[in-house]
């Protein structure tokens, strides 16, 4: 007599050495070997003094043995790049990808920043204003609308012709990287937009980019996982044709995976801009690469179907921890980009490396 | 004197009227805060003047491109050519290209390689980059001894973007500068590139601080990455009226950080100047007439005493 338990799942057996752990956890790992490795360059360096990373026993300082000042900057710096990787995100799982969020960045900047500024500086007049008196000291409420309404269009856009003039999403988001560059450059023929009201700088002051990262990192965490938006954009990522005869509207679904990811990046110009207090038409320059290579150290496959949330957020805290780590260790500034490079690409190379021993083992 | 003035106003007349200058400008990039002011200075000059009709063009930071906009100058006829260089030392194709058609060709703001070798109808208009730096770290070193720190006292640099030549030069400014008896009591910390960007300058300076080192100064490439460290500083409580900062450019944004009492040193680099500058020299060898190859805008020390002066110029 057969084994009975195996029997209703059509012979299936449960396999020690099939056993593999979440992807995320391979990321997180990285991540800790990449820390490991710059407390150990504090210990080994001579001229570190033996200073840590993370820590700092000086009681001193915030009255913890943690580094906080260092451990706040790590995910600071990350967070702005960091909302814009969660759209790439389910961009990329989806099935496509988006060039254009960089760019968008700016434009959405500068339209965005000249709905928040404020009459008088310093009791002078505003010397960087846009538009009319109108303008002056509006509600928070309309500069975020317009930053909305604006990253929606963009990305309706980018959706529409990836969707229905199937336009490859590579060249689709490429044209529109172009076009945002320009309306960026457009809209004050390149001069900067500065002195926001009040409101709109307290977006983006101190810790709040972190806030907004981590509460739309769980919020798309939850639509990913548990909605069945979330279920329809892997299965579009895994298998279109499968996805569209079983009954999902791809066309429409599509349009929305780039409307929230426009969406997203436009919101990352309101942080960006509120926390620098300007908009510039150069800002957001190579975002979009970062927020994809954020997204791709954190597992999530180019070619669709495969990757989270989760590890968005974790190789974006590989990106923080680098570019802290460098700082910390007094890297020279001639090697970092270097360096950075290289890590990006071993990351992706160890992922790859596991992925193939993950499929030779079933 | 009357009749001077119209005889004279009838040979500009004969000159710019009866030939209408065409000149066509490649800047190296459209979206920079100084190079827009620059780009107006000739734009408003050229709207200006009767007869004058400038065409410019945005390399996007691209020396084939650039190139490519120079030839196109050349083959739809213009009078004179006024280039931005993406990168200074291409230059000698443009300068080749430009003789071979006898077109007279003025570069501005960035030096090229070949400047001491340029022919006869062309120039180079800009301000000096050795004044700058200078400038800025020897006010910010006075401003030290000033505050009794003229045993010791320790800053830290933040550079422009690395591949770029005025952050080459104003970075050894201040090698030069704390290299002197005057100033050699300025130890640099730290050095490091936030590529002009305010967002980054905020970034560096805030894994600075999480350091925890003392320092007194932070002396910067340019007033974008002097802002975004004041930012940074004032985050995490620092008093500003010890801390010393500097940066280059006297933005508006800038100015009004020097009113807050935060920024103590920018440095004005006459942008629309440089712009008006090489469309005169442009023209003028258009019109067969002699110019000095080097053209130098002074650079313009600004501080808190002398600011009012600067308020509407960028």
């Amino acid at each position: 007599m057969a084994d009975q338990t195996s029997h209703g799942i059509g012979g299936l057996t449960f396999d020690k050495s099939k056993r593999s752990w979440p992807n995320e956890f391979n990321v997180f790992l990285a991540l800790i070997l990449i820390i490991l490795l710059f407390e150990a360059l504090g210990q080994i360096l001579p001229y570190m003094n033996n200073q840590s990373m993370l820590f700092d026993f000086n009681d001193a300082r915030d009255g913890t043995i943690l580094n906080m000042a260092r451990i706040k900057i790590i995910i600071l710096q990350v967070s702005i790049i960091g909302i814009i990787s969660l759209g790439v995100t389910q961009v990329i799982i989806s099935g496509g990808i988006d060039l254009s969020s960089g760019p968008l960045v700016g434009a959405a900047a500068m339209i965005v920043m000249s709905f928040a500024q404020t009459e008088l500086v310093n009791g002078n007049p505003n010397p960087k204003a846009v538009f009319g008196a109108w303008s002056f000291d509006l509600p928070v409420l309309v500069p975020l609308i317009v930053g909305l309404v604006f990253g929606a269009m963009i990305g309706a856009i980018n959706g529409f012709f990836i969707a229905f003039a199937r336009i490859p999403p590579f060249i689709a988001t490429l044209g529109m990287f172009l076009v945002c560059r320009g309306i960026s450059q457009w809209w004050t023929k390149g001069q900067p937009v500065s002195f926001p009201t009040e409101g709109y700088a307290w977006i983006g002051t101190g810790m709040m980019p972190v806030v907004w990262f981590i509460g739309l990192a769980i919020l798309l965490h939850l639509i990913m996982r548990y909605t069945v938006y979330g279920k329809h954009t892997y299965a579009i990522g895994s298998n279109e044709e499968a996805a569209r005869m079983s009954g999902i509207n791809v066309r429409r679904h599509k349009v929305m995976v780039y409307m929230i990811a426009s969406m997203l990046a436009a919101f990352a110009a309101i942080v960006l801009s509120s926390k620098n207090l300007t908009a510039q038409a150069g800002m957001g320059q190579f975002y979009e690469l970062y927020a994809i290579a954020m997204a791709v150290i954190g597992g999530v496959s180019l070619t669709g179907g495969r990757g989270s949330i989760i590890g968005t957020v974790l190789g974006a805290m590989v990106f923080g921890v680098i570019q802290s780590g460098f700082t910390y260790i007094k890297l020279d500034a001639f090697y970092q980009l270097m360096a950075m490079g290289a890590i990006i690409i071993g990351a992706v190379v160890l992922d790859q490396y596991r992925q193939r021993r993950a499929a030779a083992r079933t | 004197m009357k009749k001077t003035l119209m005889a004279s106003a009838a040979a500009m007349m004969m000159t710019t009227g009866a030939w209408a200058q065409d000149v066509g400008v490649s800047m190296a990039l459209f979206d920079d805060n100084f190079l827009t002011v620059l780009r107006n200075g000739i734009q408003e000059m050229a709207d200006g003047m009767d007869g004058v009709d400038v065409q410019i063009e945005d390399a996007q930071n691209d020396v084939a491109r650039q190139l490519d906009q120079i030839n196109n100058f050349i083959a739809s006829g213009v009078d004179a050519i006024i280039v931005n260089p993406v990168d200074t030392s291409a230059t000698e194709a443009m300068t080749a290209a430009a003789e071979a058609a006898g077109v007279p060709l003025v570069y501005v703001n960035r030096q090229p390689i070949n400047v001491d070798s340029l022919p006869d109808n062309q120039a180079f208009v800009a301000s000096n980059e050795i004044e700058s730096g200078t400038l800025e770290t020897f006010e910010i070193c006075k401003i030290l001894r000033a505050q009794g720190k003229g045993d010791g006292a320790r800053a830290y640099l933040m550079m422009g973007e690395l591949s770029n030549q005025a952050a080459v030069q104003r970075t050894k400014d201040v090698d030069d500068v704390i290299g002197m008896d005057m100033c050699n009591f300025i130890e640099i910390i730290d050095r490091q590139t936030a590529n002009w960007s305010r967002e980054q300058a905020t970034n560096l300076m805030t894994n600075w601080l999480s350091s925890g080192e003392e320092f007194d100064a932070v002396i910067a490439n340019n007033d974008e990455m002097a802002i975004g460290a004041i930012q940074a500083m004032k985050a995490a409580g620092l008093d500003m009226d010890v801390i010393v900062v500097g940066g280059v450019d006297a933005t508006q944004d800038a100015l009004a950080a020097m009113q807050a009492g935060d920024l103590d040193v920018t440095v004005f680099q006459n942008a629309s100047g440089q712009g008006s500058g090489a469309l005169n020299a442009a023209i003028a060898l258009a019109n067969g007439e002699e110019v000095a190859q080097k053209v130098y805008i002074p650079f313009e020390l600004v501080t808190p005493a002398n600011i009012d002066g600067y308020l509407n110029q960028n």
